[in-house]
């Protein structure tokens, strides 16, 4: 579910009917509100205050937030720093970015998040955190697979799930049957449940 | 003379038993390790709809699963834990151990909704004065009884019980033998 929506917010991202913006290379637009529309239906809309492209690459940067729109309502949003865009290599990089769906189920935070869009992978290749469907997960390294929906979890991690703490050195969790395989040494904690 | 020594024994195997009852409790703080697992291979696998966690290290050389409750240690080479329902199950080499006592058996099983410890296949139950061992062995803490079954033998230090069925209730410090029993002592 978590991969899916991901998978369609960055593949609507990279993939956007019209380009975000149709501009010569080497231009640069500022205080922009870029909306991306299919069939007429908004489906993201982002406000940066500098748009530049140069050649294939698009940098926006003072980026307010990017929103994206599920039947025309907002449902995900997501804040970075910048957001660069090469279109050959079909590469989404962000930059102090935070992922999020507006009910607050949904959050991923990292420093730098890569989508490859021929790969169909959202990379963070330092710590992430990702909260979601009650799991906080914490590694040095995450990649989604989104056509396997597939977490790929690499060094420290950690994920606590309620009074269950896992800590591992490697971890894959398959959001589709919500199964963790864990890699290497383990070690679980279980801690006393709150009396409420 | 005996019984006075066959009391104390057993004083302490009731007093061993009684804390196993504390592995699988809720309101504790557990911990679960595995270790010797190279960074390549499977440690273990959990299954969160079914709320199941599933490890066999048998094929990994020094790879160990260890459970940890406050003083009580249950080690073994694989392990099924339950998580709905609280129930634990570890097998080959499977060892439970409490400061100077010891239980290891080819199965220990524990049933947290019922509060059952139960071990199968191979039992010694092992403290500082004597050694229990049986094919089976039912520890049950609602009734602080431990029943044990099938070639059931007590060695300690100047004699030897063996029988078929053996019930100690731990609370009365009573011991029952069902069938023939027999005995053999040192003279000292």
């Amino acid at each position: 579910m978590v991969a899916a929506v991901i998978y369609l917010v960055f593949r609507s991202f990279v993939q956007p009917p019209p380009p975000p913006v149709a501009v010569p290379p080497s231009v640069q637009l500022l205080e922009s509100r870029l909306i991306g529309r299919q069939d007429g239906e908004r489906q993201w809309e982002i406000l940066a205050k500098s748009v530049l492209q140069t050649g294939d690459v698009v940098t926006l940067t003072d980026l307010d937030e990017i929103i994206m729109f599920q039947d025309g309502e907002p449902y995900l949003a997501i804040d970075a720093d910048r957001a660069i865009w090469d279109r050959t290599r079909d590469v989404l990089e962000l930059q102090n970015s935070v992922v999020g769906d507006l009910d607050g189920g949904f959050r991923l935070e990292s420093d730098v998040l890569f989508w490859n869009g021929t790969e169909e992978t959202l990379t963070s290749p330092g710590p992430a955190l990702m909260l979601w469907d009650g799991l906080e997960i914490r590694a040095a390294e995450m990649v989604l697979e989104s056509k396997e929906n597939l977490l790929y979890l690499k060094g420290d991690v950690q994920i606590r799930d309620g009074s269950m703490a896992w800590i591992a050195e490697q971890a894959v969790y398959d959001l589709d049957h919500e199964r963790m395989d864990f890699y290497g040494s383990l070690i679980l904690k279980q801690e006393a449940e709150d009396d409420e | 003379m005996m019984s006075r020594k066959l009391a104390a024994l057993f004083m302490l195997a009731a007093v061993a038993l009684g804390s196993c009852g504390a592995v699988g409790a809720q309101s504790q703080v557990g911990t679960l390790e595995i270790t010797g697992v190279p960074p390549e291979m499977s440690a273990g696998r959990y299954d969160r709809q079914a709320g199941v966690f599933f490890a066999d290290v048998r094929e990994i050389p020094g790879a160990l699963i260890t459970v940890k409750l406050e003083d009580v240690e249950v080690v073994g080479k694989t392990l099924e834990w339950r998580t709905d329902d609280n129930y634990l199950i570890m097998t080959v080499d499977a060892r439970l151990t409490k400061e100077d006592f010891t239980l290891s058996g080819d199965v220990v099983e524990y049933f947290g909704e019922t509060k059952r410890l139960v071990s199968e296949g191979h039992v010694e139950v092992m403290t500082e004065d004597a050694t229990v061992s049986a094919d089976h062995l039912d520890y049950d803490e609602e009734t602080d009884q431990a029943l044990f079954t099938g070639q059931v033998k007590v060695v300690f230090s100047d004699g030897v019980l063996s029988g078929e069925r053996f019930l100690m209730l731990l609370e009365q410090s009573e011991l029952q033998f069902f069938g023939s029993f027999q005995g053999e002592f040192k003279d000292e």
